[in-house]
């Protein structure tokens, strides 16, 4: 990694700032901030800083619509928000998928829209955490803040995640390295225990590594539970484990005064998907019975479980929400995002704040292609090259005040850092103007079919 | 006896909605009703003469008098025979999702392939499917921990992923292979499986029984050996030859039973 030396060329320091990156939500950083840009990020890991310091290269900066020719034409607002509106309201199985990294406030005008035309509303959950969502609602959710494990826990498990690269600030501030109340030495104190196929950087500085074999994930934990129960195992090996590792790992776990088990899309979307998390989630039952174990989902986007929270309390399902008949509805398989494009159901996709293009399956984009593509977003990437109405908006946490959930569910409050580029809009207004514009056309078509 | 025959002359890009059109609600319906109605399609209805030919004949004094008839390829119709209590109801083609599902009594055929979710949360009746299902047949709805009670599922084709999930009650005969996680959190109901099995039968079962005859990929390790039965009686019905039976799954304190035949299975014993 080359030296980078510190940034000093700067006229003010926004504290205590938050990261609009991943689920950690870091709310300690400070934005070094000079001619309403943010030059420089201090606290932040590598990712988030090199995310909230703008790329105003690769900004959308203005409305603009797809031509005849194929390519994307700049317009002013009304034109892009009409054209817009148009789609939606004429739409027959519209999607609006997205959401994950805007804030709670446009969410909220996004659950009217939906409900107003009847459609599938879905956030990146549908391709991450969504089994693990699955599995709470079948069996529970053995929760606890980053706080208390921060202050209690002395075994750290990780499973099918890999928080040194996709979370790097999660050890150092939330789990492994900080001094916590009881646990007064910090890293001294804990044990970190990887379980995960792939050798990962966290695997390496673990003080355990169990590597399970792929797709073994719910034979692994079936015998762990086993273990528990006071079985001796038969079989020599589970899921490439030898079975004394297992008999010993169990005993350790019962052992601990207070563990916390993180996991990752390593157990969402392997084999077995809900069920993995399930298993896990039982198995924490199983260990409560001796001491405190709670778990937590590794979350992706910084508002991601802001979604599911907020869909969850409003509509009662957590993502994927369908109200294509009137009321909402859920159901995996039929109402998610990529069974109805590969389906080739959806005739309109509305994408906020995602980028659908660079993540969907082959099949799922290649429809994208096909149908009329609303983007919402601040930067242009593979999904701009696929939409025919992109509408800037504006960066949450850093140009625009929201609020959002990390990934144990505690909700922070983003604060605004610099003022955005004056030709974009904030989400919260786009969507709110756009459910004004749809209510309009359809109350047009309401009296043209009264008469 | 009324036969109501529809005949597809237009597939939908998106998937129609058939609960409303089954026979409890449509048993006293003329032709001209089914012309007037509209079917759910997206956050739209539209008539159902843009996707079918309808004939109806005869009279029904109620539905169990009633045989629908649904030719064609029904892959994009969701919810046939949706909380149906009483009729028949015979595919001609391959029916979509949640065929079946929530019915009470009455018989639906599909002569082809079933997509995911057939006879989810069945209470009784019969479904019996020609070709092939996808996943989470004769499953709960999602979250809920009681599937299937009540009726059978016959499927001659293979079977996808967590078959029967939370069944309690009823009977599911597959004739193919099964994926994983067949009778996953079952706590009733019987399970016949003829063909392969890939993994991880009954996972985190409480009660219930599960057979298989043919090959079982890998075995969960909650499962503990019990002894080897010969010529086993479960449910009323019996099976010739030997059978490993095993007890689980232990990690949910399970009393169900694991049949698998010894023949094909010596590696376990």
């Amino acid at each position: 990694m080359a030296y980078e030396p510190p940034v000093t060329d700067y006229d003010e320091i926004v504290e205590n700032g938050t990261c609009a990156f991943c689920g950690c939500n870091c709310d300690d950083l400070d934005f070094l901030v000079k001619d309403g840009h943010v030059v420089g990020v201090r606290h932040a890991c590598r990712l988030g800083a090199s995310k909230v310091m703008e790329d105003m290269d690769q900004r959308l900066l203005v409305p603009m619509i797809r031509d005849e020719n194929g390519e994307l034409q700049e317009v002013d607002w009304d034109t892009a928000l009409d054209k817009a509106a148009e789609l939606i309201a004429n739409a027959v199985r519209p999607i609006f998928y997205g959401w994950s990294e805007t804030s709670i406030e446009t969410m909220k005008h996004g659950i009217r829209l939906g409900e107003l035309v009847g459609a599938v509303l879905d956030n990146q959950a549908t391709i991450c955490h969504g089994p693990s969502l699955q599995a709470v609602q079948n069996v529970g959710y053995p929760v606890a803040t980053l706080g208390e494990i921060k202050n209690r826990a002395d075994m750290i498990v990780y499973t099918g995640s890999n928080p040194m690269n996709s979370h790097p600030r999660h050890l150092s501030r939330y789990s492994t390295f900080p001094r916590g109340w009881f646990r007064q030495r910090g890293r001294f104190d804990r044990t970190l225990v990887t379980m995960d196929p792939k050798y990962s950087d966290t695997a390496k500085m673990s003080d355990i590594w169990i590597g399970f074999e792929q797709n073994g994930d719910y034979g692994f934990y079936n015998a762990i539970r086993a273990a528990l129960r006071g079985k001796e195992i038969d079989q020599d090996f589970v899921s490439g484990i030898p079975k004394e590792d297992i008999m010993e790992l169990a005993e350790a776990m019962k052992n601990v005064q207070f563990g916390a088990l993180y996991f990752g899309l390593g157990l969402t979307h392997t084999l077995s998907k809900q069920r993995n998390i399930d298993m896990a989630i039982e198995m924490l039952a199983d260990l409560n019975k001796y001491t405190k174990w709670v778990l937590t989902p590794m979350r992706g986007h910084f508002n991601v479980n802001g979604f599911n929270i907020f869909m969850a309390y409003e509509m009662g399902f957590p993502y994927g929400v369908d109200f294509c008949r009137g009321y909402p509805r859920y159901m995996n398989g039929e109402t998610n995002t990529i069974d109805l494009l590969t389906r080739k159901e959806c005739d309109v996709f509305m994408v906020i704040a995602a980028d659908p293009g660079a993540h969907y399956p082959g099949g799922a984009v290649k429809h994208l292609a096909e149908i009329p593509v609303i983007q919402v977003d601040i930067h242009w990437g593979p999904s701009t090259e696929i939409a025919d109405v992109v509408l800037p908006g504006s960066f949450i946490g850093v140009e625009c005040a929201g609020t959002s959930y990390r990934m144990d569910g505690v909700p922070i409050h983003m604060k605004k850092a610099v003022d955005k580029p004056e030709t974009c809009r904030d989400d919260e207004w786009i969507i709110r103007e756009l459910h004004e514009r749809v209510q309009k056309i359809k109350a047009e078509e309401a009296a043209v079919a009264s008469k | 006896m009324k036969t109501i025959t529809l005949t597809l002359k237009k597939k939908s890009p998106i998937a129609l909605e058939f609960d409303e059109l089954i026979p409890d609600k449509v048993f006293d319906w003329e032709k001209v009703d089914f012309e007037k109605y509209q079917v759910p399609v997206g956050n739209r209805r539209f008539p159902l003469t843009d996707y079918f030919d309808i004939e109806v004949e005869g009279d029904a004094a109620g539905p169990e008098e009633v045989k629908m008839i649904l030719d064609g390829d029904f892959g994009r119709v969701k919810y046939i025979g949706c909380k149906m209590g009483a009729g028949e109801i015979i595919v001609n083609g391959d029916a979509d999702l949640h065929c079946g599902a929530e019915m009470e009594g009455g018989k639906i055929t599909v002569n082809g392939n079933a997509e995911s979710y057939a006879g989810r949360e069945m209470k009784g009746g019969e479904l019996e499917i020609m070709g092939n299902t996808r996943e989470f047949c004769g499953c709960s709805y999602i979250g809920d921990w009681r599937g299937m009670s009540g009726g059978k599922i016959t499927l001659h084709g293979s079977a996808g992923k967590q078959l029967g999930e939370c069944l309690s009650g009823g009977e599911i005969y597959v004739k193919g292979d099964c994926d994983i996680l067949a009778g996953i959190h079952m706590n009733k109901g019987f399970i016949q499986i003829d063909g392969d099995v890939t993994r991880w039968p009954g996972g985190q079962m409480k009660n219930g029984n599960i057979l298989v005859k043919g090959k079982l990929g890998i075995l969960l390790e909650g499962f503990v050996y019990d002894s080897v039965v010969a010529d086993p009686v479960i449910d009323g019905k019996s099976f010739s030859g030997k059978y490993i039976k095993y007890n689980g799954d232990i990690a949910v304190n399970g009393k169900g039973n694991l049949y698998l035949n010894a023949e094909k299975n010596r590696e376990f014993l």
